[in-house]
């Protein structure tokens, strides 16, 4: 024989596949350099007796055939065959100097390796092989991600494809995604022994999260989290209980679902899988637990809730208290426009929550916060607290008026005015009223009104497009139009007196109205969330805090934040994509509690009947 | 000037590679790494016992965060706004 080591090989794997044994079978199936010496001979004898060719390749398949069990009754596993001759070759050509065709080449055989594990008998041999080759394609198309210069060639190949078929470019990276998920689906729709949310991971569903976390952390890296929907949507539906499977793959799997859940505005059962994450996460994994806290901590402060000291000094936590504590205190103290400067796209501090992903949700998540606190600080130094005399029932309830708030967000526009540019802020003639910081960098220089009084000015400044020498009519046929005639016509003398600006009708005078509008919005706003308590009156602004008098006006009209929203959340405990064990079998843990909790029936609203 | 270009030069070739290796540390950082191991006990998880006072239940989220320090700049200046207001009222 003029090939022994392949000989040899060829003969373990036959024994390996009759063994059924997956591990050992992928340690053998080696793609990644260095290889040992052994697969370096190996690789020349296949370079001698199979050269690349039709003929020789298919002489290989057939002593790969041969490896395979023909048993009784079950048609024979002809993926697997296919599947070896192609690691073969891939062995024999590969040139790993062009990493492009390297991915590609790596690609087919991935695919044909996902097809081999759908055999619903044999299937399962190849499942430790499936993620290792696929890890090595995830690591390939990452790689090749970060090197444009690599794959310049199909991106502008792409390019005009683009432009000629209209279709979406679908990255290295989301390719290897979707290989990784059909391989996903393989693991998930296995149906020996009992399949579904009261099974137990068996068979091929042994693989279902290392395969929906190598897909999902592909999906993150693409940016295409959409996609990840329906994968959470089908484990919900066809998964066991995730607390069957062993900790790595929980830790990992709950730390992308919660960042999943963060990004589709879903903070409460998000905060719930990042906390689980985090507490089952083993301590020594330093970077895992930082990842995990780098999104749990900004859950948790649009919760209302902040990190406390002990948290941010263990040594996971390193570097995110000067990251979000700044953030705490700006939403403690109420400043708004100190809020927004900080979040705001020139400020240094934002683009490291931007590259997080997480800079819009804290921008606009927490401003209400802010508000809150705002509110909360002028009703400490300028409401009416309650008469402490007037123990009966007689005394009005504490109340703040309004002007008040619209005289404190008026002094901190002109402190943050001066502070920007040396002159105080004018009032706006129009927009919002308590946006006072500059906007978009790209509008700098733009100013409210064009400073446009008369016709001829208009026409002079804007000429081109109202009245330009002619224009295309409905029909696509050119039209001449005599210079300076409004294209449209003039317009109708019943408009004459009306503009585009909403807020025309208003005068200088009323400008303060203006705010106090938006200031009014605002507490409504704060109202309805549940994050303020009590009600306004619109005559004469006010917000009153009735029976304050137990409490107290503050724990009363401005209950804690943390605990409002947690009380309204928890009303439904369950996380989407995260699947629970059957309740019956949920004891012990709080999830029996927490199982339960939805199904208690709330009374408080009840009355007897015929009760007014 | 005349010192400091020397200088300059003899930085740059150690200051490249440091170049070159900052974003490729930024992507790690990013990435949420395999577990060296599959399995562990929760014991493993949790923090060890006895390093903190009262065990495993550490207090490490703050719910009442409420600034109520009035002697605070912020909260100083906006009174005297207010009292302001007050007084021309």
């Amino acid at each position: 024989m003029a090939t022994p080591v392949l000989d040899q090989f060829l003969g373990s794997v036959a024994e390996l596949v009759q063994n059924r044994d997956g591990v050992k079978l992928q340690d053998f199936l080696q793609i990644e350099p260095p290889l040992s010496d052994i697969y370096m001979r190996m690789i020349d004898e296949l370079r001698q007796h199979y050269a690349s060719g039709p003929q020789k390749d298919a002489e290989l398949l057939r002593r790969c055939e041969g490896l395979v069990p023909r048993s009784k009754g079950s048609s024979s596993w002809t993926a697997f065959p296919t599947f070896l001759k192609l690691y073969l070759t891939f062995l024999r050509d590969v040139n790993v100097g062009n990493l492009l065709d390297t991915y590609n080449f790596l690609k087919g055989l991935v695919n044909q390796c996902v097809l081999a594990l759908g055999d619903s008998q044999m299937g399962i041999i190849v499942l430790h092989t499936v993620l290792y080759l696929s890890k090595v394609l995830a690591k390939l198309a990452m790689g090749l991600d970060r090197r444009p210069d690599l794959i310049a060639n199909i991106l502008r190949m792409e390019g005009q494809a683009d432009r000629e078929e209209n279709v979406e470019k679908v990255t290295l990276v989301e390719q290897s995604a979707n290989v990784v998920r059909e391989a996903f689906i393989k693991c998930l729709t296995d149906r020996t022994g009992t399949p579904g949310p009261q099974g137990k991971p068996e068979g091929k569903r042994v693989g279902i999260y290392l395969m929906a976390n190598l897909c999902l952390k592909l999906l993150f890296q693409c940016g295409k989290l959409r996609n990840a929907e329906q994968m959470f949507a089908s484990i919900s539906a066809q998964s066991p209980p995730l607390t069957y499977f062993p900790a790595s793959q929980r830790v990992t799997y709950l730390y992308y679902l919660g960042r999943y859940l963060f990004s589709n505005n879903l903070f409460f059962p998000a905060q719930i899988a990042l906390q689980a994450a985090y507490d089952q996460c083993h301590r020594q994994a330093v970077s895992q637990r930082h990842l995990i806290l780098t999104y749990l901590i900004p859950c948790n402060i649009i919760l209302g809730r902040f990190p406390s000291q002990t948290l941010l000094q263990r040594s996971e936590a390193q570097g995110l208290g000067e990251r979000f504590g700044p953030l705490c205190q700006l939403i403690a103290r109420g400043n708004y426009i100190a809020f927004r400067e900080h979040l705001s796209v020139r400020s240094p501090a934002a683009d490291w929550f931007a590259r997080k992903g997480i800079l819009l949700a804290l921008r606009n998540r927490c401003e209400i916060l802010v508000w809150r606190s705002f509110a909360r600080k002028v009703f400490i130094l300028g409401g009416f607290h309650g008469d402490p005399q007037a123990q009966a029932q007689r005394g009005p309830p504490p109340y703040l008026y309004l002007e008040k708030l619209v005289v404190a967000t008026e002094w901190l526009r002109s402190q943050h005015g001066r502070s920007l540019n040396g002159t105080s802020v004018a009032h706006k003639s129009y927009g919002s009223q308590v946006i006072s910081t500059p906007t978009d960098p790209d509008y700098d220089g733009l100013t409210d009104s064009t400073g446009i009084t008369t016709d001829s000015e208009l026409l002079d400044k804007f000429g081109d497009f109202l009245a330009p020498d002619g224009f295309f009519d409905d029909r696509g046929q050119w039209q001449e139009n005599i210079p300076g005639q409004l294209v449209d016509g003039d317009p109708d003398p019943d408009y004459e007196g009306y503009q585009l600006d909403p807020y025309s009708e208003y005068d200088a005078a009323d400008q303060s109205s203006l705010l106090m509008q938006e200031i009014e919005s605002i507490l409504a706003s704060l109202l309805t969330q549940g994050l303020m308590r009590g009600y306004l009156t619109h005559r004469k602004p006010r917000f009153a805090i009735p029976g304050a008098r137990l409490r107290g006006a503050l724990p009363t009209g401005f209950p804690n934040v943390w605990q409002t929203i947690s009380a309204r959340e928890s009303e439904d405990s369950s996380v989407p994509g995260w699947v629970q064990p059957p309740a019956s079998a949920a004891f012990g843990a709080g999830t029996a509690a927490l199982a339960g909790g939805s199904r208690v029936v709330n009374l408080k609203g009840a009355r007897p009947v015929g009760v007014q | 000037m005349s010192n400091s270009t020397p200088a300059q030069t003899k930085a740059e070739p150690s200051d490249q590679p440091q170049q070159q290796q900052k974003p490729q540390v930024l992507e790690e950082d990013d990435e949420f790494e395999d577990f060296p191991v599959e399995d562990w006990p929760q014991e493993e998880a949790e923090q060890p016992a006895g390093s903190t006072a009262n065990g495993g239940s550490e207090h490490l989220w703050e719910e009442s965060w409420d600034d109520d320090d009035a002697a605070e700049d912020f909260s100083k200046q906006l009174k005297e706004e207010l009292k302001k207001v007050e007084a021309s009222h």
